[in-house]
């Protein structure tokens, strides 16, 4: 009798513990509501865990007061000088960019972050900005990739996966690829790859597990770094002048560019070049001559983008983003290639309907168009941000996309995109 | 088999949650029968082999082997040693039974020094290994240790709850708990003690040591490596905050290494014992990684003493206690590792126990009027503590990037 009071008393408060834990994390009920501030800092907040997990871009883009249009991208999302999107629009305009992405995330990650607000992309206007440099041989690497994954959206996914469907059967291959067998996620994308339907019981594990993921996601939400905000934009807002002007903004725009770009003659921000180029100046001279973005599995992995966008009838603007040509011309990069590899993107997109894109691929050599070496910045966000707020002002006409299964198969991943190439593969899919 | 091999997964030793359900599961049998009186002997063999292939299965593989090679080697040192023992007792057997048992060590801590990369033959943990059999050559040639059965030296070796971290046990004692089941009640306090150490544990290393080293110490980093090689607060807060994390993190594991060993009837021993309310760097070491410091008290700083004593080296009692320590120091840092910022960790210590123990007689013969009292002893704690903090802003190596090292941010 006495030993039993004894292990009651050792094991009683750990079994409380469990049970309050899982109790608090499996009921149905939801713990807290977001404030309008916090929206507003988790949307330029950056945060790898904001970017993969749910609740924060959901309640967002839930919101009805703001409107909150997801901006998917990767590295130029954190150039925040005074004319990036996230400034001039709490300045100017009417929209606030909600910020997805980050350094290294490509088309899969980005495909993984939508699919835990699909219901609020519907009928969505939003803005997905295509980085050539993501096209490389080896599309995303593993390490890269596992950074931006995480299980609450991928069990998500998992969740409704078609083993009929070819997209799910490619993402599922994708999956085991770059988390490796071993990964729980890529022993249930294995039996999608093979073409299984999940048996019931890996459908309710699922559910509990998502479950549980989705109350951490929700109570943890209010943990996550949202500093941007604070230090980098609203300090910037009172650099602007009051009234919007396109002209004078271009103007300041240069002049800012020109200032902060003393110590190079790339007209690259001075900090950047000082940090990323200097010390291995000798060693990027010709650097890139071999870079190729033509062949690249990241060519079907944007296409599992487009096919989610399309299921939900998104509208989007495209953005390609430039390369500075004071730059490649030191680091022999091919100017040939990247025009091509463009080409095949374009291609792509416009081959099954989307036709907005903004393409400043050719707008690298114009002075401060772009903060360093790929990224745009300075009066490139200007130009952009001009684009993005007409496009989201005016009505567009009703989407009309007509996907091809096509842009999924090895044979485009690898198509090497020549005027007659890209002729023929369109008579194959038309 | 190898390519079946290199891709298990492999677990990392209380590295997340879901380990410690597997590792509770896998000794709750061990649990309920030592609460019935009885020790499930092979059933805790074949925990220890499944966990212990599960720390070094996959891609550290080699590693595995390493050990298994370690064991053996050690065993044979240990077991012709004792034999030896039993017949004769000459110190040169004795010197060479303990630099074979040292040598795999010795060899591990060289290689990176000379070729730059890790030497073949080491293994996770191998430090402990080490400590744990060449004390027991030792007290076998004081006579302390009669008998070793193989399998109990392999068993005590290779403890899988201590194995890549500590804590230091010592043979005897470790046989003892063997030799001698805990009562039900005595067990249950065991039980109680060790669920306590599992959640403090928790606490010290899933949240502080992951809050300081995963979230707050790679930003003062990066802050103090922009203005490097010239000195910002941020250098300060890196101090704090590495030494910090570095408590935590071993304190944590610490505890939960005793705590599953307590679940298993064993009384592994406390690793530390809230070592930053020390008054002064004596007593400091008795608090901080106290196996460890206690078998170099043991082992290095008493045998070097003795030995001196007994072949008249040193007359002067200050002086030789002085050595010991700068000694006894000296070779713990280079234990850490062959750079320049462990060797210098050493002599700080060393140093500073020997100015401590200066300071303790200078107070003792002129500073009578001194008196103890809170303000005194918060005044020792405050200068013993920030002591410690500048000693492993050295240890962390911070301090090599800091001054020698290239200045490319994102590299």
């Amino acid at each position: 009798m006495k030993t039993k009071h004894l292990l009651w008393q050792i094991f009683g408060p750990v079994l409380l513990a469990v049970l309050l834990i899982a109790i608090l994390l499996s009921l149905p009920i939801h713990y807290r509501k977001v404030s309008a501030q916090e929206m507003r800092k988790a949307a330029v907040s950056l945060d790898t865990a904001t970017f993969k997990n749910q609740f924060l871009k959901q309640k967002a883009l839930q919101n009805k007061k703001v409107n909150y249009v997801p901006f998917f991208g990767s590295s130029e999302l954190e150039r925040m000088d005074e004319f990036h999107p996230s400034v001039m629009s709490a300045k100017y305009y009417n929209y606030r960019p909600f910020l997805l992405g980050k350094k290294g995330a490509q088309s899969l990650p980005q495909f993984l972050a939508m699919e835990t607000i699909l219901p609020e992309l519907k009928n969505r206007k939003v803005v997905f900005i295509i980085s050539p440099q993501w096209f490389v041989k080896q599309g995303i690497s593993p390490a890269a990739f596992k950074y931006y994954n995480g299980s609450l959206a991928d069990l998500t996914w998992l969740k409704q996966a078609n083993p009929h469907s070819a997209y799910d059967r490619y993402l599922a291959q994708r999956l085991i690829t770059l988390l490796g067998s071993n990964d729980e996620v890529s022993q249930l994308a294995a039996k999608i790859a093979q073409g299984h339907q999940l048996s019931s019981l890996d459908q309710q594990l699922i559910s509990v597990q998502h479950n549980f993921l989705w109350h951490e996601d929700e109570l943890f939400s209010r943990f996550r770094p949202d500093d941007n905000y604070l230090n980098r934009i609203k300090p910037r807002l009172n650099n602007l002048p009051t009234k919007y002007n396109y002209q004078k903004l271009q103007t300041m725009a240069q002049a800012d560019g020109q200032k902060h770009s003393t110590n190079n003659h790339f007209r690259i921000l001075n900090k950047f070049y000082a940090q990323r180029v200097k010390p291995h100046y000798k060693l990027l001279a010709g650097a890139e001559k071999h870079f190729s973005y033509l062949q690249s599995p990241e060519y079907a992995d944007l296409e599992l983008v487009l096919h989610q966008l399309a299921k939900q009838h998104t509208q989007v603007l495209f953005m390609i983003q430039p390369v500075n040509t004071k730059w490649t011309a030191y680091t022999k990069l091919s100017l040939p290639m990247y025009y091509r590899s463009v080409a095949k993107i374009k291609f792509q997109l416009r081959q099954q309907g989307f036709d907005q894109i903004a393409d400043y691929s050719h707008d690298g050599s114009i002075p401060y168009f772009m903060q360093d070496t790929i990224h745009i910045g300075w009066l490139g966000w200007v130009k952009f941000n001009h684009r993005v707020n007409s496009f989201i002002q005016t009505k567009q006409p009703a989407v009309h996309y007509h996907l091809k299964k096509q842009f999924l198969s090895r044979k485009w991943q690898q198509l090497k995109p020549d005027q007659q190439n890209l002729q023929r593969f369109a008579s194959q899919i038309n | 088999m190898t390519s079946f091999l290199t891709n298990l997964p492999n677990l990392k030793v209380y590295g997340t949650p879901t380990y410690f359900i597997y590792l509770l599961l896998a000794i709750l049998p061990l649990g309920i029968s030592l609460y019935y009186g009885k020790r499930l002997v092979k059933y805790e063999f074949l925990v220890n082999l499944v966990f212990l292939f599960l720390m070094f299965d996959g891609q550290s593989f080699p590693q595995l082997l390493a050990l298994l090679g370690f064991l053996c080697w050690q065993t044979l040192i240990v077991k012709f040693y004792l034999n030896y023992r039993r017949q004769a007792n000459q110190s040169s057997v004795f010197y060479l039974a303990v630099f074979l048992s040292l040598l795999p060590l010795v060899i591990i801590k060289v290689t990176p020094a000379l070729i730059g990369q890790n030497s073949i033959i080491g293994f996770l943990g191998i430090s402990y290994l080490t400590f744990r059999a060449t004390g027991t050559v030792i007290e076998t040639r004081d006579g302390m240790i009669q008998e070793i059965k193989t399998y109990h030296f392999i068993r005590f070796l290779a403890f899988m709850p201590a194995l890549t971290s500590g804590p230091i046990d010592r043979f005897r004692r470790f046989e003892k708990d063997y030799q001698q089941l805990p009562s039900r009640q005595e067990y249950l306090q065991m039980v109680a003690k060790a669920v306590n150490y599992l959640f403090l544990g928790f606490l010290y290393k899933f949240i502080l040591a992951y809050y300081l080293g995963s979230r707050l110490l790679p930003i003062l980093e990066k802050q103090a490596l922009f203005y490097s090689p010239h000195f910002t607060w941020y250098l300060v807060g890196v101090m704090y905050v590495y030494s910090l994390d570095l408590f935590f993190d071993f304190a944590g594991y610490s505890l939960f290494a005793v705590a599953i060993s307590y679940l298993m009837g064993v009384k592994t021993p406390m690793n530390f014992n809230q070592p930053f309310i020390s008054k002064n760097i004596k007593e400091f070491w008795n608090r901080w990684h106290m196996t460890l410091s206690f078998w170099f008290r043991d082992y290095i700083f008493m045998r070097f003493v003795f030995m001196a004593t007994k072949k008249k080296w040193i007359k002067n009692r200050h002086l030789l206690s002085s050595l010991g320590y700068l000694l006894n120091m000296l070779i713990m840092g280079c234990w850490h590792g062959l750079t320049w910022y462990y060797i210098l960790y050493g002599l700080m210590h060393g140093l500073g126990l020997v100015v401590n123990d200066w300071w303790l007689r200078y107070k003792k013969q002129h500073l009578k009027w001194l008196p103890h009292n809170k303000l005194t002893t918060g005044i020792a704690i405050f200068v013993t503590f920030n002591f410690v903090m500048l000693s492993f802003l050295l240890f962390s190596g911070f301090l090599n990037q800091f001054w020698f090292g290239s200045h490319i941010l994102n590299k």
